[in-house]
């Protein structure tokens, strides 16, 4: 091959590569992307409209942390952050007194956040919830 | 004394507006002209509670503030600053009178004179021993505020300071052969920390484990009821544990015995175990039982908490490089659950049980540790990307320079020729 040919066919190739780097991004803002995400993330899927039923719980993650959504006995869906302000275990329902407990050191929050027993130093942070369509949707609290 | 003291507030409650309007008050007008001492208690009334109550002088005091002249002013009702013995029941005579406290407050507690007299304090004082604290002390005198801001001297992060006038005051204390090293050891408390240094109002000061109108130091036995208000799930452990026998026999104060009293730090697990400085080995020889329990516990925990660390680096390593990793993250956090529980569970003493947690926390360690490995996977083939981009960038630029001189000089030949 002359070098010219190669020069040729090397500046046709890199112009090529010049269109896929400036289409990548758009590809990939169109499409959904493969992770939830990380860092801040204000809002999300936690649950299916009618998957909890009354007076049960469940952790979902919220960026990187756990956040708990309980669906009380009355059919209230109330959502807190899943991590003890104590040394950062996660919290887990009790059905029995509708109360989280934290299993490292017993530290028990009301379904308000508020310490009500144990070494917790601060309230747990509460959330919004909006049931959308099929979906229970949690966002903090701005 | 009911039916008086509630004449008196009802009175004072009746006529509080009038005070807020300037009603007479010669207490006040002639005590701020005095020096020093008789002039404290006029120039600090107007911040204390009961004045915000619309309390005045008299209320305590007694006497006449409408009169201007001194000898009437101090009529019969005249009482004067009590003595430092009487003060207790000075006090008392309305805040241990629920019904005469109803008319301010209906939810204060009125039982404060009755359990005053059950601390050490109260009965140093029936014992005629006049330096015993009373309300005073504790509380200040004139300009008394709310236990509830932050200036008072109650409120929860002055009270260390509050108890340490007296109990680190050597010269005071020396009649009592008291120690006097409470107040600097509680500073360097992992409570301290938490109450005066992150201004956590839940966290302990002298009054939570001692009580306040009830001051009394907890009995050895009692010590692990008093810390458990708490730490629950660590006293209910130890109850359960061969340490609560063996510390009853010896009259080991059960928490205490590890963590001390004023000044508990941090805890952790190079408490545990038989080296230097372990608590373990305070008490148990070399060759015993509980020195290899505990030999084997430090052993176990060690290895789950350095592996929980590598991941943890891991993690930060890959994130640092730009990986999003907040799933993995999601699922170390669930390690850490299981981290902090087997430490709390050296309490119990149980050793199937540290086992199983820690076999348990190392099974889901092994997975977080792969996600993070491939995390920092991905962080590497990004950098050998760029690296491989950069070289081709690099190739383009000199092939576009070959191209331009090439076109450049068939331009040029191409208009010699013309000439």
């Amino acid at each position: 091959m002359k070098r010219r040919d190669f020069v040729d066919i090397f500046l046709g190739g890199s112009l090529l590569a010049t269109i896929a780097a400036f289409l990548y991004p758009v590809v990939r803002y169109v499409l959904p992307s493969r992770s939830a995400g990380g860092g801040v993330q204000n809002s999300v899927i936690a649950a299916k409209a009618g998957e909890l039923p009354p007076n049960t719980a469940k952790v979902f993650k919220f960026g990187s942390a756990p956040g708990v959504l309980v669906n009380t006995a009355e059919g209230k869906l109330v959502a807190l952050s899943g991590t003890c302000t104590h040394l950062t275990c996660t919290v887990r329902f009790d059905a029995e007194t509708e109360t989280l407990f934290c299993p490292c050191h017993n530290g028990r929050f009301d379904l308000g956040g508020n310490v009500l027993s144990g070494p917790p130093p601060r309230p747990l942070e509460t959330y919004a919830v909006e049931v959308s369509g099929p979906d229970i949707i949690v966002s903090r609290k701005s | 004394m009911n039916k008086r003291a509630i004449r008196v507030f009802a009175a004072a409650a009746l006529f509080a507006p009038l005070l807020a309007f300037g009603q007479k008050n010669s207490c006040v007008e002639c005590h701020s002209q005095l020096d020093d001492e008789l002039k404290a208690p006029a120039a600090a009334l107007a911040a204390d509670i009961h004045a915000e109550f619309g309390l005045s002088c008299k209320d305590c005091h007694g006497g006449d503030p409408s009169q201007d002249d001194v000898d009437l002013a101090k009529d019969r009702t005249f009482r004067g600053s009590p003595k430092r013995q009487d003060i207790p029941q000075f006090c008392g005579a309305c805040h241990a009178d629920a019904a005469a406290m109803r008319a301010f407050n209906p939810a204060l507690r009125t039982d404060q004179l009755s359990q005053y007299w059950t601390s050490r304090h109260g009965l140093l004082l029936k014992a005629g021993d006049t330096k015993a604290a009373v309300c005073t002390d504790c509380h200040g005198v004139h300009g008394i505020q709310s236990a509830k801001y932050p200036k008072s001297l109650t409120f929860p992060w002055n009270i260390p300071q509050t108890c340490g006038r007296c109990h680190a005051d050597k010269a005071f204390m020396e009649p009592y052969r008291l120690p006097t090293g409470q107040l600097e050891d509680y500073k360097a408390s992992v409570h301290a920390r938490a109450l005066l240094e992150k201004k956590d109002l839940s966290a302990p000061a002298c009054n939570d484990c001692h009580g306040n109108h009830g001051a009394f130091p907890p009995s050895v036995s009692s010590v692990a009821s008093v810390c458990r208000q708490c730490h629950p799930s660590t006293g209910e452990l130890f109850m359960k544990s061969p340490h609560k026998k063996a510390f009853d026999e010896m009259g080991a104060g059960e928490c205490e015995a590890c963590h001390g009293n004023h000044k508990i730090l941090v805890p952790s697990t190079a408490m545990i175990g038989t080296d230097d400085g372990a608590t373990c080995a305070q008490c148990h020889d070399k060759g015993s039982r509980g020195f290899e329990a505990a030999a084997e516990f430090r052993r176990q925990l060690d290895g789950f908490e350095s592996g929980f660390r590598a991941a943890e680096g891991l993690l930060a390593q890959a994130k640092q490089k730009g990986v999003e990793v907040s799933d993995v993250e999601f699922k170390l956090q669930d390690v850490n659950t299981l981290l902090v529980s087997a430490k709390n569970l050296t309490h119990g003493l149980d050793g199937a049980e540290i086992a199983k947690a820690v076999s348990e926390g190392e099974k889901a360690l092994v997975g977080v540790r792969e996600l993070g490995e491939k995390a920092l996977d991905e962080a590497r083939f990004r950098r050998r990307g760029l690296a491989v981009t950069t070289a081709l960038l690099a190739l383009f630029g000199v092939a576009l320079a070959l191209k331009i001189r090439h076109m450049t000089r068939g331009r040029v030949d191409k208009s010699r020729r013309v000439e």
